[in-house]
């Protein structure tokens, strides 16, 4: 399983890479932390002409907080944004979802723009990015654009990033007082995809839910945030009957995939579990933290 | 770990030899080598399962830079000798011979069957020129199922059989089958299935092969079970002389039953490097290893048993369909194994046994670690299903059938006598170690909070190597052979035909060499991997405890006896009155007299004796097993099931265990917590799968799925006293029990936490979709 | 072919190995440094890992080119003179092993997880292990050797 014979190039600045991407367009395939990339390409599923190894700009990492977001560059390793204190403190769903991607060695490399460009509906992050809408900061010759999540996951590895922008950095916003989180999957071991996941964000003021953000990791070709079960938790306590509802709710019309992991049915069964198990935990998560 | 004791090797858990390489990267793989000139394979594979090949053209890839040569299925032919598959040429297969090419010539038979292969500068300019190569095929319906292969309307996948039987139906009946089912108060049915699974060793397939045209040798570093038997097949296939084959193998990183004999793959790449007249090197990818390099276990029964109403099974009546893929192997032979196996360790009155082997469009049924496993997966789901079906607790079901130690020893009802068996003690011990009522409790209590707990118990016997037999040695392969030689340095020498892939024999043998000549761990060493030098022998069938030990046990015995007798004479001694201890000969009752065994040695190789003096320190030995003997035991395990996703998860393990006399307490473990752990993934996690168009969809590790750490408990294990049964060889094999029983163990217990549902399992592979179909269903499933 | 300068196991080395090579393959094949193993080629299986820059990586999943400028340390370079580290000998005393094909990458892996977290538990050390496959002990028997060489640094 080699990789086929390709071009290389190594950009050290945005500018460079964007020139380069203006040129090879649908040719070209960005080099990130190449966890997933990698591995398409020794399978010799992936045919770039060229690479355009994005590791020497180093302008593209690094995690800030200000005024209510959180900006993590776009070749921020994973392992770094694990250990950091600000995603920790201010971005609770995204700290408690970092340590789920596969495993210690993947992280090492792996960057959180590069998961995020790849689209896995079945990875963890995009879930996280969709349940907190967060903002995908792109640059092409034309310019710069901020992408919300729900139009950036267009399909099946699938990004509303044209082949001539390069992702810059991913913005997730700060949590509010009274956040409580969960995020949990569904895998046939430790480590490995999801077979379903669920991000949930439960915001509760007074012991009333006052926000409400699900979305899920793969039951789609897409994260999927469950609008319905969304909107009937707004305004109501917490309870198990409220949950089971959400659930219900949650799965009612989805139409996951089969594959050899789990059948369509099967995944459906697991995601309501999942959303009755999740919000729970929020919403334990959120009354430990109002103590 | 303990140290070295002054006086035994055996039975401490001496450090490994192997170690000090191991650890530090210096062990010596195929992959590892590299000789001058040498080049690079890869195989141009079908993606289809069945299709006739109407053309082949390498041009394009032998016009690529780096490209050496490119050769078809056809030219393989051409140069080298037609003819069957050289390994079942040489055990022997049972059924009609198919038609046997390296490569695929007209036609292709499973997904990955190799169509071509190229030769280039590297691993990745070989692949390039793959994708290079044009194949024309013509789609032919796959028979992708044993029921559909056993239809005399499946399209025959070998012309010259004509249908798809690799070996044709048969039944034998052992006691009386017809009147045990008239008289028995109650009749099962069952039928059951296991899943299709394989070895997948962390190293795949591979050699280097590279002919001398000078000499005329060719030869071919391996990684194989057996570097004779690799030997035999690559002579017969070249058309060489054996003893023009030379066949070397160092580290080996795993087998399990798949590197034995040299592969269609290995074949072809010896026969390339005689052609293009240097070195040629394949190491299959994992995508190779998973989709081509065979698979195993895919087996159906029908079964029927007669019971007492107090819960005797009293008899077996098992109709199997075996799929053993498109290029009929060791599945062929597995059957009849198992029918000698059924009865296990319990009193069972009377077996009826029929097989029948399918030949489907799937990569070749090959051995895995006890490929007879199935029979104690049936034998023993069964119990526990008519277990439930009476009302009887499962340790209490198995108590009572299992057959009382009585001498003369009980036989089978498949002729072989159950002697030395500790089954029943291995049960009452499981039953100490793990408080079955305190467990209950725990499980009632879980269920009241939703949370459903499981146990399971399974027990066993195998043949390693096996009862000594009135016809001969024990087990299957024969006697053991072994050169002994004390070198000119005083190295005491075991040339031995064993290939530790993995068993740590080059520790396991100078322990008992140690101890039986009187010498230092140290000053033993074990020779292997060189047909230059070692004698005939085979690494499988969990053997070597007995086989090789036994040889290596007699044959210090009578190289100690050789030595002390040339040392009489420099002693001017009785040899009688001669020892060895501690790498020194001395007189005994006179510890100044001592002199190094070293110093005998190199006495000896001086040449300064006369004929009248036996200065040739070495014997050959064989052993033919001795009293032989059985190991067995009974694993217990617990579990819990996720019943919202299915998940389920190992939490405790305990396997109770008599494999004789121990050699090495830390490598007899590491054998039976390995075995278990593939046991779990089988269960749990491994499936080798095809679709319904004969594609292979578990072609990566991100579909198969093999067990880690977080999936494998720590497992306790109790060594249980033996019997035993010979003045000194007292030592059985171990390496294939804990994947015999682990699987039975484990979806026993799964069943047991499942029964608030009403689910009675008849299969092997439980993911987790499939145990929530079970729950919904609580029936059996498709 | 792209010319690199990186440190082996201490050592300064130039190579202008192809883009499309894996760190793996050149430190296998190009610089003779065999005891880093391939086990599957798509970063499934941990046989390939090394440490670069202070971390565990899988060198089947990085292309030599990437590790320019990079500390990289193999198995070979663990202990110093070809010895054993405190790590090797705890596994060597634990009966760690038997084929020793997942050996480097587990060696390389925990020896990396251990010096992050030295006081891990048997629950933590299985978790950063989990990548890693092993067909031949059902880790107990690593797991044994991680434990004793953390409580021996912790003697230290």
């Amino acid at each position: 399983m080699k990789l086929p014979p390709v071009e290389y190039e190594a950009p050290t600045t945005v500018a460079e890479a964007i020139d380069l991407l203006a040129e090879h367009l649908d040719e070209a395939s960005v080099l990130a932390g190449g966890q997933s990339l990698i591995p398409l390409l020794a399978l010799r599923l992936a045919r770039p002409a060229v690479l355009i190894d994005i590791n020497g700009i180093d302008e593209l990492s690094g995690v800030s907080a200000t005024d209510g977001w959180v900006a993590i560059g776009a070749m921020t390793r994973e392992y770094v944004a694990e250990k950091s204190e600000t995603v920790a403190d201010t971005v609770p769903l995204l700290a408690a979802a970092l340590p789920l991607i596969g495993h210690e060695a993947i992280r090492s490399r792996g960057t959180i723009g590069g998961s995020l460009a790849h689209a896995d509906p079945a990875a963890e992050l995009p879930a996280v990015a969709r349940a907190l809408d967060a903002e995908f900061v792109v640059r092409g010759p034309s310019g710069m654009r901020v992408i919300p999540a729900a139009q950036w996951f267009e399909g099946y590895l699938t990004t509303s990033r044209r082949p001539d922008e390069l992702l810059l950095e991913v913005r997730f916003p700060a949590a509010r007082r009274g956040t409580g989180i969960s995020f949990a999957e569904v895998a046939r071991r430790h480590g490995d995809f999801a077979i379903v996941g669920l991000a949930a964000s439960l915001v509760l003021s007074g012991g009333v839910i006052s926000d409400a953000r699900l979305a899920f990791a793969g039951i789609s070709d897409v994260p999927v945030r469950a609008a319905a079960a969304e909107d009937l938790l707004v305004g109501e306590r917490p309870s198990t009957e409220l949950f089971d509802e959400a659930a219900r709710r949650a799965t009612g019309d989805v139409d996951p995939p089969a594959d050899l992991h789990g059948s369509s049915d099967y995944r459906k069964t697991v995601a309501a579990a999942m959303v009755r198990r999740g919000l729970r935990a929020a919403a334990d998560n959120a009354a430990r933290g109002s103590d | 770990m303990a140290g070295i004791a002054a006086e035994r090797y055996t039975g401490a858990s001496i450090k490994r030899s192997e170690d000090p390489r191991i650890l530090t990267g210096a062990g010596r793989y195929v992959d590892d080598i590299k000789l001058p000139g040498m080049l690079h394979a890869a195989f141009v594979r079908s993606p289809l399962a069945h299709a006739r090949v109407l053309s082949v053209d390498v041009s394009a890839a032998r016009a690529l830079p780096g490209v050496v040569t490119a050769l078809t299925g056809a030219d393989l032919e051409a140069m080298t000798v037609p003819g069957p598959d050289p390994l079942m040429a040489l055990i022997g297969g049972a059924g009609p011979t198919p038609e046997f090419t390296l490569l695929a010539t007209d036609k292709v038979r499973f997904m990955g069957d190799p169509v071509a292969i190229v030769i280039a500068e590297s691993r990745y300019l070989a692949e390039d020129g793959c994708e290079l190569v044009e194949v024309e095929y013509d789609d032919l319906p796959p028979v992708t199922n044993a029921a559909f292969a056993l239809d005399p309307n499946s399209p025959p996948l070998f012309a010259n059989l004509g249908d798809n039987i690799a070996r044709p139906h048969s039944r034998s009946e052992f006691g009386d089958v017809r009147s045990t089912f008239a008289n028995a108060d109650r009749i099962f049915d069952f039928h059951i299935d296991v899943h299709r699974h394989q070895n997948v060793p962390m190293e795949g397939r591979g050699c280097v092969a590279s002919y001398d045209a000078g000499l005329g040798v060719m030869t071919v570093y391996a990684a194989t079970q057996s570097v004779h038997v690799s030997r035999i097949g690559i002579a017969m296939r070249l058309g060489l002389e054996r003893d023009k084959v030379r066949v070397l193998a160092g580290d080996i990183g795993g087998s399990f039953g798949l590197k034995i004999g040299a592969s269609r793959e290995e074949l072809a790449v010896a026969a390339a490097s005689r052609l293009v007249g240097q070195p040629v090197k394949w190491v299959e990818d994992r995508s190779e290893n998973l989709t081509a390099s065979g698979q195993a276990r895919e087996e159906s029964f029908d079964v029927r048993a007669a019971v007492s109403n107090d819960g005797d099974l009293l008899g077996l009546d098992v109709k199997m369909v075996i799929d053993t893929g498109s290029y009929p192997g060791m599945g062929t032979m597995v059957p009849a194994i198992m029918e000698a196996m059924l009865p296990g360790p319990y009193k069972l009155a009377a077996l009826g046994f029929e097989s029948t082997a399918a030949i489907t469009n799937k990569a070749s049924y090959v051995a895995y670690r006890g490929p007879w496993a199935s029979e104690t997966f049936v034998r023993e789901r069964v119990l526990d299903l008519i277990a439930k079906d009476l009302g009887l607790d499962p340790v209490e079901i198995r108590l009572r059938n299992v057959a009382p130690r009585t001498n003369p020893p009980a036989l089978m009802i498949t002729g072989r006598p159950l002697v030395g068996v500790t089954s029943k003690e291995s049960l009452e011990r499981v039953a100490q170690l793990v408080d079955f009522p305190a467990f209950r409790r725990r499980q009632a209590e879980a269920r009241a909070q939703g949370r459903y707990l499981g146990i399971g118990v399974a027990t066993f016997i195998e043949a390693a190597p096996g009862p000594r037999s009135p016809e001969g040695p024990s087990g299957p392969m024969g006697t053991e052979s072994m050169r002994l030689r004390l070198t000119e340095d005083g190295i005491v020498a075991l040339f031995t035909g064993q290939m530790p892939h993995g068993q740590s024999h080059q520790t396991t043998l100078a322990q008992i060499a140690a101890d039986e000549f009187g010498v230092p761990f140290e000053q033993v060493r074990i020779v292997v991997g060189d047909t230059d030098v070692v004698p005939f022998g085979l690494t499988g069938g969990s053997r070597s405890a007995t086989m090789t030990g036994g040889v290596a046990l007699h044959g210090a015995r009578q190289l100690k006896a050789k030595v002390l007798d040339f040392a009489a004479h420099l002693m001017e001694a009785s040899a009688q009155d001669l020892l060895i201890t501690d790498g020194n000969v001395w007189v005994r009752g006179d510890p100044a007299s001592a002199i190094a065994v070293s110093e005998v040695a190199r006495r000896a190789a001086s040449g300064q004796f006369g004929a009248d003096v036996d200065a040739t320190l070495e014997v050959e030995a064989t052993f033919d097993g001795g009293e032989g003997g059985w190991s067995g035991g009974t694993h217990c395990a617990i579990v819990e099931v996720d019943v919202e996703t299915g998940i389920a998860k190992v939490e405790r393990y305990v396997a109770a265990e008599d494999c004789g006399a121990l050699i090495n307490p830390a490598v007899v473990e590491g054998q039976i917590r390995g075995g278990v752990a593939q046991g779990i993934g089988a269960v749990l996690l491994e499936r080798s799968a095809y679709g319904e168009d004969g594609s292979f969809q578990s072609a990566t590790f991100m579909d198969y799925l093999m067990p880690t750490a977080c999936d494998v408990p720590r497992i306790e294990i109790e060594h249980l006293e033996t019997v035993p049964l010979d003045a000194d060889v007292n030592f059985r094999g171990v390496g294939e029990g804990g994947m015999i029983v682990a699987p039975p163990t484990v979806v026993n217990a799964i069943e047991d936490a499942l029964s608030p549902f009403g689910v009675r399992i008849y299969e092997q592979h439980l993911p987790p979709a499939r145990i929530l179909e079970l729950m919904s269903s609580s029936r059996p499933g498709p | 072919m792209v010319d690199i300068t990186l440190r082996i196991n201490g050592a300064t080395c130039t190579a202008s190995p192809e883009a499309r090579k894996t760190l793996a393959d050149f430190l296998r094949d190009d610089l003779n440094l065999t005891g880093t193993h391939v086990g599957c080629e798509h970063g499934a299986c941990g046989a390939c890992t090394v440490i670069v820059d202070g971390r565990a990586v899988r060198s089947c999943l990085m292309l030599a080119v990437q590790a320019a400028g990079s500390e990289v340390t193999t198995i070979e370079g663990l202990a110093p003179d070809g010895g054993l580290g405190t790590l090797q000998q705890a596994m060597w005393d634990s009966h760690s092993f038997q084929c020793g094909f997942c050996t480097p990458g587990f060696v390389m892996q925990a020896a990396a997880f251990l010096s992050d977290h030295p006081d891990a538990g048997e629950q933590q050390i299985r978790e950063a292990l989990s990548g890693n496959i092993c067909r031949c002990t059902g880790y107990q028997s690593i797991i044994d050797g991680v434990l004793l060489a953390a409580e021996r640094n912790r003697e230290r």
